[in-house]
């Protein structure tokens, strides 16, 4: 079953006179349940298509397809509903709401969404469970460690139970210890429910958990393999 | 997002900067105050010079000389001797105004009146024996001069009770006789303390027999006005038909538009006053409302900055799942609860001083001065305290909506 289709993906940053190509006819395909890792250096072009493929962004040219679908056939609020049931989203930085706590945190997404109110509380414990921080629920972000922070932006990332997961860089700002931590839940996230997971890493040790990967050079693809 | 939500995301977003959001509000606080404020007293104002008119009595209707006054330039026209008594022997005639049941004349002017080495200005008053039916006020010590002692020319008066305490302090006042432009009158009634009755403070007043008063004291062979009453409220309209025939008829006027009087009822008088004061209400209202509009301003200002410093949040929001409305509510709902919370403030402060200063107008002045709480007002005030916060939080909160997602999470 093909997830995403991609074809000449193209992104190019015009600001003033100048120009930045990001992104320069890039293709793949994504079937359901993959576990793909993205390296390259940085302006590779690696975040632009993970924002392309998260719908934050409109590519400029070559096309998009999700779920069978292409990007210019949805409406603003359908893309917004998209990135809320379709696409859960862990950044580098976190992310998280300050002077919230993590129960609150999580329950972010469940704002924006159809699930009446009434689930509300079992979905974002048993999220908050799955990422172990239960003892936690009552803290705010700024009393979190990192590995802690990260591992609420993940259980924010699938308490609607999403499709596809696209990590920035979630060990970034980690040590290898909770690196590996984070990496290991998104691995689980992956074996148990079958979940798609594309991750950009900079680290070959984390890149090995997941089964696909693509490096990225100059907003082109260099290799793509099977791991 | 449910509205509960909303409301509740955009209380906490407000909470965490408590003093910013006071002092965001603090202009609609006090626009919103101006205006409770001005609403109240203008109301006060009207109560207070529509009961003193009352005091006269809803029949009663007043002819006075001169042609009704249309603009400043025709004030020289109040002073007018068109009223002489042809006229009041005209109108007096039964088959002329039938259902006239009292017609009274007055003179009035500022008069030194003296007794021994006192001296005080008072109003003196040239009236008929019905004066003290028409004004409901009689002597509390003495009696009254009777129509008999009018039409007598007695040197009699009835003075009121400042009068008789600048006067006579504690002694007694009755049989003394005071003097008033070197003529002596005879004390024979001393009123009770009254206040203001219609154009009248009866504290202040020496009441005097109106012919002796005319020649004696004035010089003038005219009067200041007709004071007539109605047999029923519902011949006033009849009464005031006959009133203008008769005289003109006896001026010789036959374009109304050249009377050289006119007639007016307590109605007419209670609609000019309430006109008199509700436009003046209105302009002082309007002065306050700008300061809603700087209030306004000051939200739209503050609003901006929140915007720009929450980019990252809207970012994370709209990567979430919000979509553009979800944001443009969220940050509108801001604005509105600002607005609107300061309306509530404004609205409270506005009465809470009203009624201080009708407590220091009826206790400090003794003015018979009644708190009102206009609750149009408050109404209006906490709906345009909405509005402004809708008018002036839409434009941050449309810049909010259209943030890119992209560059509102890379934004530090």
């Amino acid at each position: 079953m093909k997830l995403i289709e991609v074809k000449n993906l193209e992104k190019v940053y015009q600001s003033g006179e100048s120009k930045t190509v990001a992104l320069d006819g890039v293709s793949f395909l994504v079937d359901k349940g993959e576990f793909i890792a993205i390296m390259g250096p940085s302006g590779s072009g690696k975040s632009t298509l993970l924002q392309l493929l998260g719908f934050l962004d409109r590519q400029t040219g070559g096309s998009y397809k999700f779920d069978g679908k292409s990007i210019e056939e949805y409406s603003e609020p359908e893309l917004a509903r998209i990135r809320n049931e379709k696409i859960g989203f862990v950044f580098q930085a976190f992310n998280l709401l300050a002077r919230s706590s993590v129960y609150e945190n999580v329950r972010l997404p469940l704002f924006y969404s159809n699930v009446p109110e009434t689930a509300w509380d079992s979905k974002i414990k048993s999220a908050i469970d799955a990422v172990g921080i239960s003892h936690r629920i009552v803290h705010e972000p700024g009393e979190l460690s990192g590995g802690e922070k990260q591992r609420v932006a993940i259980a924010r990332s699938f308490v609607l139970d999403p499709e596809m997961i696209l990590a920035d860089e979630p060990t970034g700002n980690l040590d290898s210890k909770n690196g590996e931590m984070i990496i290991k839940l998104l691995d689980e996230l992956n074996r148990k429910t079958g979940r798609t997971i594309i991750l950009i890493t900079h680290e070959e040790s984390l890149a090995k958990y997941a089964r696909r990967l693509i490096r990225m050079k100059d907003g082109k693809i260099e290799s793509d393999i099977r791991i | 997002m449910t509205t509960r939500h909303l409301i509740k995301t955009a209380l906490t977003a407000l909470k965490a900067h408590k003093s910013r959001s006071f002092l965001t509000i603090l202009g609609i606080v006090i626009g919103i105050t101006a205006i409770i404020l001005v609403m109240s007293i203008g109301q006060g104002a009207q109560d207070l010079i529509l009961s003193q008119i009352q005091g006269l009595g809803s029949r009663t209707i007043v002819v006075i000389p001169g042609r009704e006054p249309s603009g400043p330039s025709d004030v020289a026209q109040i002073f007018s001797d068109s009223l002489k008594e042809k006229d009041l022997a005209l109108i007096s005639r039964k088959e002329n105004v039938p259902n006239a049941e009292k017609i009274m004349p007055i003179v009035f002017g500022g008069e030194s009146s003296a007794y021994g080495n006192e001296t005080y200005r008072a109003t003196v008053l040239g009236a008929s024996a019905d004066v003290f039916d028409v004004f409901d006020i009689y002597p509390a010590g003495g009696v009254p001069f009777s129509e008999s002692d009018v039409r007598g020319r007695q040197a009699y008066a009835v003075i009121g009770s400042k009068v008789k305490d600048e006067l006579f302090g504690g002694s007694e006042a009755i049989g003394e006789r005071i003097k008033i432009k070197e003529k002596n009158f005879r004390v024979v009634g001393v009123l009770p303390k009254k206040g203001q009755v219609s154009f009248f403070n009866f504290d202040e007043i020496v009441l005097v027999p109106y012919p002796l008063s005319q020649d004696s004291l004035f010089g003038i062979k005219y009067f200041h006005r007709f004071i007539i009453s109605a047999d029923a409220e519902k011949n006033i309209a009849r009464v005031v038909e006959d009133l203008q025939a008769t005289l003109r008829n006896s001026h010789g006027i036959t374009d109304p538009k050249k009377d050289d009087f006119f007639v007016q009822t307590q109605e007419d008088l209670a609609a000019r006053i309430g006109i008199i004061t509700n436009i003046l209400t209105l302009l002082l209202v309007s002065v306050a409302a700008i300061s809603l509009i700087v209030g306004g301003i000051g939200i739209m200002n503050i609003m901006l900055v929140a915007v720009t410093e929450r980019t990252r949040e809207i970012g994370l929001r709209k990567a979430l799942g919000a979509a553009n409305r979800d944001i443009l509510q969220q940050f509108l709902l801001e604005a509105v609860i600002l607005t609107c919370v300061g309306g509530i403030l404004g609205i409270l402060t506005g009465a809470l001083l009203a009624f201080g200063v009708s407590l220091i107008l009826s206790q400090a002045l003794g003015l018979s001065w009644t708190f009102s709480f206009p609750i149009s007002g408050a109404l209006i005030g906490f709906l345009v305290s909405g509005i402004i916060g809708l008018a002036f939080g839409i434009y941050p909160a449309r810049k909010a909506s259209q943030k890119n997602p992209i560059d509102a999470l890379r934004y530090e």
